[in-house]
């Protein structure tokens, strides 16, 4: 059974008030939600910690949650944030392999499918989309990138770099 | 990350306090008391301007000082709701405020370039420098209130919100340095009152970010 947002809500006004259990039937729906998430936009390998990262940072915010607004779009800001910065780490940390099936089932709230990274990558200018996908998606090397695309190896590089920033850019704006 | 995700949460119910929900009004309430008090403490250090307390309005510095402090309010507003993450929030209303604010600078560079105005004084300089560095000194106070209330919060875009954090400082510090600054020229209005937002903004993009990052 998936929780709707006016009982997530609920959950939420009671957890912030300190009610345990209230607590932790949020937090299981909430990691529910986010492996579902997550699960088309990363290796199944860093799933778990993802998700776990993203759990804590729900915990040390739960301050900014107002109930006046509603519960899923803040949960999905902070999961999109925690993401995004995912992806510069392991831009940063060179190991690549990010997403490897686009193609699960599609039964994430309207919410989500708004920012997936198929609809992000098509705004992204050709060059960077393809050093990404190669790269991150595919996990071909820079090497390997460079000779498919034609690009040099730093262009390929650049492109990736500049093409995170702005996918980084249009994920806070969806 | 080793533990499974049922003791996390296990964990982090056990440690769960109530909270107090960071509220838009208290925060935007923080950023005009602390634009306030600033005002105060330039008007207790410095005097204000004579025309002022006599009740006589120059037009320039009526339209130049409101529309600095629209865009602090504009900005600060922005600030306090990026503190808050949401899908889907709009975030660019204060552009408009920054672009109306961005013809006091160009309409002093025309004025200046078609001789209106001696920029390169000595004189008109030191004038200048005190606006930039006394506005930029009463910004501080409405930064500092800013940037904790991000570090409370969670922005999602730390760049804008450290760009943003330091346009309300600049136009809230200057909005109180104005009340003593007794020159109506739109050249030094322009040029040096909107080069304490910019030296603010540039100072709130390079140094927020960091700070405010969760």
């Amino acid at each position: 059974m998936k929780a709707d947002e006016a009982s997530l809500a609920r959950l939420m006004v009671m957890s912030q008030k300190g009610d345990k259990q209230a607590y932790a039937t949020l937090l299981s729906e909430c990691q529910r939600w986010l492996s579902r998430y997550y699960s088309r936009r990363i290796a199944p390998a860093q799933l778990d910690d993802l998700v776990q990262e993203t759990l804590m940072a729900l915990h040390n915010k739960l301050v900014t949650w107002d109930s006046s607004r509603p519960f899923l779009p803040w949960m999905a800001a902070i999961a999109r944030y925690r993401w995004v910065d995912h992806l510069r780490r392991l831009y940063r940390a060179d190991e690549c392999e990010l997403v490897t099936d686009f193609a699960g089932q599609d039964d994430e709230p309207a919410i989500a499918a708004r920012i997936s990274i198929d609809r992000l990558l098509g705004m992204l200018p050709d060059p960077q989309a393809r050093a990404i996908e190669l790269v991150k998606i595919e996990g071909l090397s820079i090497a390997e990138a460079s000779q498919a695309t034609g690009q040099s190896e730093s262009l390929v590089k650049v492109n990736i770099h500049r093409g995170l920033k702005k996918l980084a850019h249009m994920v806070e704006k969806a | 990350m080793t533990q499974n995700s049922d003791a996390l949460i296990a964990n982090l119910v056990g440690n769960l306090q109530p909270v107090k929900p960071l509220s838009f009004a208290r925060g935007l309430g923080y950023a005009l008391l602390a634009a306030a008090i600033s005002a105060l403490a330039v008007v207790a250090a410095f005097g204000i301007r004579p025309d002022v307390l006599a009740g006589r309005f120059d037009p320039v510095y009526l339209i130049a000082t409101g529309l600095f402090l629209v865009l602090g309010i504009a900005a600060a507003v922005t600030v306090i709701v990026m503190s808050r993450p949401q899908v889907g929030t709009d975030h660019s209303g204060w552009v408009w405020a920054a672009a109306m604010v961005a013809l006091l600078p160009v309409a002093a560079l025309i004025v200046s370039f078609g001789g209106g105005s001696d920029i390169l004084s000595r004189e008109s300089i030191a004038h200048g420098l005190e606006c930039l560095m006394v506005g930029g000194g009463a910004s501080l106070l409405v930064f500092a209130i800013l940037v904790g209330w991000l570090r409370k919060g969670a922005p999602t875009a730390p760049d804008r919100a450290g760009l943003l954090t330091g346009i309300a400082a600049g136009s809230l510090g200057i909005f109180a340095f104005s009340l003593h600054c007794a020159d109506n020229d739109i050249v030094h209005i322009g040029l040096w009152h909107s080069g304490v937002v910019l030296l603010m903004a540039g100072l709130g993009r390079a140094l927020v970010p960091p700070m405010v990052r969760w």
